[in-house]
């Protein structure tokens, strides 16, 4: 094929390149494309290899570091759950308390969902465009599936490929979480700072609302995404922003650098009747 | 035989990013080892291969980042690719220096692509500092350089080679 011919058949992929990151534009930072689901299905796989062979380095180098703590860890992990199983006794008596109460007024509680394990295989939190991609075993994880770790949220599933997801990491700058000030009940919308820090802004804050450092913010499961409750990050810095609102800094809870294991969260998601039937909210 | 080499070194990449990540958290930042293959697959001078090569390889580069659009590297290495194959045509880089200036600007260039788009399709996008744009453009330069100075002494020595047994036969 000549030069000019060439130069034609640039001008075109690269116009349909345009429309076809235009089209995607209203769902952005929302549904995954089929192109994107068999890219990842393509390439996890070797990611999955690789975090696999570098588990195994490092827990058989990490094994032969810790045995030698590992007796005086076990004694601590044993009082640990002495004093964590006399809370959890506590936690049931307040929770049926709390049914009795609820049955009384007949206040219908959310369903609490079921978590499972999934792997990392890939994770870029370092770059602008950031990303996370987990090995879900055999029952693949489901489109906005929220994402949980031990410390708090971590994103939503935005690509599903097999057993392979991309997720959404909530310091990306296109996410949003529908989220409150744990003290105040006071609610706003958490994303992601968009710097290179892992940070997160809670914006559409009023100034009249009082919101201080060290405030807890967890989710308000007011989006249709992610259930109530689940710690999203500290208050970090509280300045006026404009005539109107806060511009206040979160700190995540989570530590992105140390993922290796998340959580699904199977919970049941707004049906998709009674989200049709709400004006257009961009998650 | 062209292509087979681009597939390897594709896979290459794939597995040198992920290796990279796991060991470095960082790694991505520093250096774009997908703008590395497609920079020195166009060095051929073929432009049609070159961007298909960069549309290619840019829809896999973003299948493994985030920000809310599938599609910034494919359009920016498809540039990447037909530009450094059409320079290519025109200069003659034998030294390593000139294929760490074309690979650097080349990574300049992809990264003002894709934040351009990204400032143009998205409401607030997040921008990269501009230090780690230059720190990723000066890394991707010296693996290329690096990558493109070992193949050719591994070219010059299987040449040599070759020659020497060449030269054997006929005197037998």
């Amino acid at each position: 094929m000549d030069e000019r011919r060439t130069g034609w058949l640039l001008i075109v992929v690269l116009l349909g390149q345009l429309v076809f990151l235009a089209a995607q534009v209203p769902s952005a930072g929302g549904s995954g494309t089929y192109l994107q689901a068999i890219g990842l299905r393509l390439v996890s796989p070797l990611a999955r290899l690789v975090a696999v062979v570098s588990r195994g380095f490092s827990g058989s180098r990490e094994d032969l570091r810790l045995r030698e703590g590992l007796i005086a860890e076990n004694r601590s992990l044993h009082r640990e759950v002495d004093r964590l199983r006399l809370q959890l006794l506590r936690l049931e008596d307040l929770g049926d308390e709390m049914d009795r109460l609820g049955a009384a007024v007949q206040y219908a509680t959310p369903p609490v969902g079921q978590i499972r394990a999934a792997d990392v295989v890939y994770l870029d939190h370092t770059s602008w465009l950031r990303t996370l991609v987990l090995y879900s075993g055999g029952t693949p994880a489901r489109m906005n599936q929220p994402v949980l770790s031990p410390a708090g949220l971590v994103g939503r599933v935005i690509v599903v490929a097999g057993p392979y997801a991309k997720v959404q990491l909530i310091t990306d700058r296109a996410a949003a979480v529908g989220s409150m000030d744990l003290r105040t009940r006071r609610q706003g919308v958490v994303r992601g700072s968009g710097g290179t820090e892992e940070a997160l802004d809670l914006d559409y804050v009023p100034l009249q609302a009082d919101v201080r450092p060290g405030d807890r913010v967890v989710t308000a499961g007011i989006d249709g995404i992610y259930p109530r409750g689940i710690p999203v990050g500290t208050v970090a810095t509280v300045e006026p922003g404009g005539q109107l609102f806060h511009r206040i800094r979160l700190t995540p809870l989570v530590d992105f650098g140390s993922l290796d294991q998340v959580y699904l969260l199977d919970h049941l998601p707004v049906p998709a009747e009674v989200k049709k039937a709400l004006p257009r909210v961009r998650p | 035989m062209s292509a087979l080499k681009f597939l390897l070194g594709l896979a290459a990449a794939v597995l040198v990013q992920f290796v990279g990540v796991k060991l470095f958290p960082d790694f991505p930042r520093v250096v774009d080892v997908f703008l590395v293959v497609v920079a020195l697959h166009a060095f051929s001078g073929n432009s049609l291969t070159a961007l298909l090569a960069g549309l290619l390889v840019g829809l896999l580069e973003d299948t493994l980042t985030g920000g809310g659009l599938y599609g910034l590297y494919g359009f920016a290495d498809t540039i990447i690719g037909y530009s450094v194959a059409r320079l290519a045509q025109r200069l003659v880089i034998q030294r390593a220096t000139g294929v760490l200036g074309v690979i650097s600007f080349a990574s300049l260039a992809q990264q003002g692509i894709v934040v351009g788009l990204a400032l143009l399709l998205l409401p607030s996008p997040p921008l990269p500092r501009p230090l780690w744009v230059g720190i990723k453009a000066l890394g991707c330069g010296i693996l290329g350089m690096l990558l493109y100075a070992g193949a050719a002494r591994w070219t010059r020595t299987y040449e040599s080679r070759r020659r020497g047994r060449m030269s054997r036969l006929r005197m037998g």
